[in-house]
């Protein structure tokens, strides 16, 4: 194209063209520069940007706590002349990233050679072979040093497709100082006992709501929903085998029919059937709520006076309140994974088994109160002391179960949406949002298979 | 005969390519033509061909004819988006065309500050939609949302009101037609101004009165641009996304919703968010002709 530009004005002076003649180089040149500029995008994903055999790209949503980019340069320096990492920022929205990812990988790879991806993507990826088998790479005794729900998380027809990062469980949080007045020294141990404390806590001191949670019609509301049904026993996949749909039991009935009842009996504002994590944390930091389902996150926001009304020796935290099979908490966090059509994928594992070390982890809990997967990081002190939320959110770490590892969870997870919103307003009863999933889901993981 | 139209056919094509100033104009617009053919009409092809194949994200299937088109007319999900869809367009653009042709009438007539109540009344259209959504999501918040507040307080309403679809549809007709009112009524002011001011006049002199002067004058003489304002507007709403998607945090299913949906987020639904985006496609083109031909709508100025 510069090369067209440079030789027009020598064409014009030396041959002295006419006008239609000008116009009509012009009108092919443009036309042709324009199916250039369309060819150019749909390539522009390919277009290599690492130079070197060990030089990496490293694809991630946005890390406000600044402690990503420090560990990249430490492992820049680490490795100088052998690996380098350039870090590659993500959108924010994690359904936005996941299309970006998928795109690329459609397209043929693309250049990213390590993703932070969440905990919910590898099944999808790896059914279609997109990320890399990583089984050989983690010997078992590696392996059981960290956490069990991350690794169930990431394993897929047996294998295991990605190194853990860092973790999230959903965690109950309560009102201290309301409980006490109302004479409860502890926090509720199963769900009957929630919702009695609640209804007392909310009489006695009249707080606008007793639960908050997330229920409405989203992922978030599919997290909420399996955690109800999970601590009943109830399952969504076959332990023994993925391809088979198990919800429409008993346990999930119980279990999907304690979360449509918080309504009815007054636990929870009817409202709650369109809260997210922001509609719930806003109640509860503004002291309208006494307990809170929520992420780790929301701990921090506590001790902060332009985010919260109440302060951090109101609150506490405790494991989600069992059912007839135990507190289960919904597991979410973030993961490597690396592109299985990557060239470099000696530099791409050496990269994400570093971010795991537990140097490396603590770095992050402490500067960003990120929780780390490794069990023997919930034992130090240094980190127990300065992040508190982490010191309580061992237990709840402890029962955290992932979603269906299944190619197909999108798909699972839209209709689970829809029938857990629809089951939690009282528009259907429990026993039939569950019938109907179990035909639906079944389908979807026919489907996929 | 087929001679005679051969014969016919190459005159035709005489007459277009050998004239050479023709065939300049012809090769001027080539290039633009090109561009359309590349980015308007193959991605609707595309569209259509994998409509009927058993395609997915990653690759196009065996040809299954119309199955996935059978698929998304027994799909719950699509019939309520079709439904929302038609009862949201319907109601939504009936209420806009009446406003619209009051306050059109209104700001019509000569009245001091007339400029900046015509300003003024745009307001509302010049928000971008997701922004006029997150904003009205938040006024029918239960938290701090006035709207559901009052609505309690007044005892109108007592559930949460974005909790409800019939409540969030009603609510996404309300604020589409707080937003889009303003435009059609700029469209229909556009058309009372075309109106000579003395065929009032003369109706005036036969003494018509108020009521025969607006139906057997303003009305007929309106009638071009009020079909052109309500086509504009009805496609317009057939395709809403933005303002479901936000302000009911996807609760509400619309046509559009759904293909997004299927191609997506979904790894299964690909096929048939396909069939249902060349679905939005042919059942708005064929809106398009019924106000063209069934109405009677003009498409140029010239006779």
């Amino acid at each position: 194209m510069t090369e067209r530009q440079e030789r027009r004005p020598e064409t014009l002076s030396g041959r002295r063209i006419n006008r239609r003649d000008f116009l009509k180089i012009g009108g092919a040149g443009l036309a042709g520069a324009a199916l250039l500029g369309v060819a150019g995008c749909g390539g522009g994903g390919g277009g290599g940007s690492s130079g070197g055999s060990g030089d990496i790209v490293f694809a991630m949503g946005p890390d406000t706590s600044g402690s990503l980019q420090k560990l990249i340069d430490k492992f820049n320096k680490e490795n100088k002349g052998k690996y380098s990492v350039k870090y590659r920022k993500m959108p924010t929205d994690t359904g936005q990233f996941f299309d970006k990812i998928r795109t690329q990988f459609q397209s043929g790879g693309g250049d990213i050679d390590v993703i932070g991806g969440d905990v919910i993507w590898p099944a999808q990826f790896a059914a279609n072979g997109w990320i890399s088998d990583v089984s050989d790479k983690l010997s078992d005794s590696e392996r059981s040093k960290f956490l069990d729900g991350p690794i169930a998380s990431m394993t897929y027809q047996g294998k295991l497709y990605g190194i853990p990062w860092y973790t999230d469980a959903g965690m109950l949080y309560y009102r201290k100082d309301l409980l006490q007045k109302s004479g409860f020294n502890e926090a509720p141990k199963t769900w009957d006992e929630l919702k009695s404390m609640a209804k007392k806590v909310v009489q006695d001191s009249g707080t606008k709501a007793g639960f908050v949670w997330q229920g409405s019609q989203y992922e978030g509301g599919v997290v909420d929903g399996l955690e109800y049904i999970n601590s009943y026993g109830g399952k969504v996949l076959d332990p023994s085998d993925a391809s088979k749909v198990v919800i429409d039991s008993p346990d999930s009935v119980k279990g999907l029919a304690m979360a449509a009842s918080m309504i009815p009996d007054g636990v929870s504002p009817q409202a709650v059937t369109n809260y997210t994590e922001q509609e719930s944390q806003t109640a509860f930091l503004n002291g309208e709520a006494v307990f809170c389902r929520n992420w780790p996150y929301m701990y921090a926001l506590v001790g902060n006076p332009d985010e919260s009304k109440i302060k951090t020796d109101q609150v506490s935290v405790a494991p989600l309140p069992a059912g007839s099979a135990g507190s289960v908490s919904g597991l979410g966090g973030w993961n490597f994974y690396i592109n299985a059509a990557s060239q470099k994928q000696d530099a791409a594992i050496a990269f994400a088994k570093f971010m795991a070390d537990p140097e490396q982890q603590k770095y992050r809990a402490l500067n960003g109160s990120f929780l780390p997967t490794l069990k023997s990081l919930y034992d130090d002190k240094e980190i127990l002391d300065a992040v508190p939320v982490i010191a309580l959110a061992g237990e709840a770490l402890a029962n955290t179960v992932p979603r269906p590892v299944s190619p197909a969870y999108s798909d699972m997870s839209l209709k689970m949406a829809e029938q857990f919103n629809k089951a939690f307003k009282g528009d259907v009863s429990p026993e039939d949002a569950l019938k109907t999933l179990q035909t639906d889901l079944q389908q979807i993981a026919d489907q996929a298979s | 005969m087929t001679t005679v139209s051969r014969e016919k056919k190459r005159g035709w094509l005489k007459e277009e390519f050998g004239n050479p100033e023709r065939r300049t104009a012809y090769y001027m617009v080539l290039p633009a033509l090109l561009i359309i053919l590349l980015i308007a009409f193959y991605p609707v092809i595309n569209s259509m061909w994998l409509s009927v194949h058993q395609s997915t994200i990653t690759q196009t299937g065996p040809f299954n004819g119309f199955e996935n088109y059978a698929g998304i007319f027994t799909n719950t999900d699509f019939l309520g988006g079709l439904f929302n869809t038609v009862v949201f367009t319907v109601i939504s653009v009936a209420f806009e065309f009446v406003i619209g042709l009051g306050i059109a009438l209104a700001i019509n007539r000569a009245f001091r500050g007339r400029g900046l109540v015509r300003a003024a009344v745009l307001v509302p259209w010049a928000f971008p939609t997701v922004i006029s959504a997150a904003m009205w999501r938040l006024m029918f918040q239960d938290q701090v949302g006035v709207i559901n507040t009052v609505a309690n307080g007044v005892g109108i309403i007592s559930e949460p009101i974005l909790s409800d679809r019939t409540l969030l549809l009603i609510a996404s007709i309300l604020v589409d037609v707080w937003k889009t009112t303003p435009f059609m009524a700029l469209l229909l002011l556009a058309g009372l101004q075309t109106i000579p001011a003395d065929v009032y006049e003369a109706a005036r002199v036969d003494g018509a009165n108020v009521m025969q002067r607006f139906f057997q004058i303003t009305m007929p003489l309106l009638k071009p641009t009020i079909l052109v304002a309500v086509l504009f507007r009805t496609l317009d709403s057939y395709r809403v996304y933005d303002l479901f998607w936000v302000m009911s945090n996807r609760q509400l299913e619309s046509l559009s919703t759904f293909v997004y949906k299927g191609v997506r987020i979904s790894q299964l639904q690909f096929a048939q968010g396909n069939a249902a985006a060349v679905f939005i496609f042919i059942t708005a083109f064929l809106l398009a002709l019924f106000f063209i031909y069934g109405l009677g709508m003009q498409t140029s100025t010239e006779e």
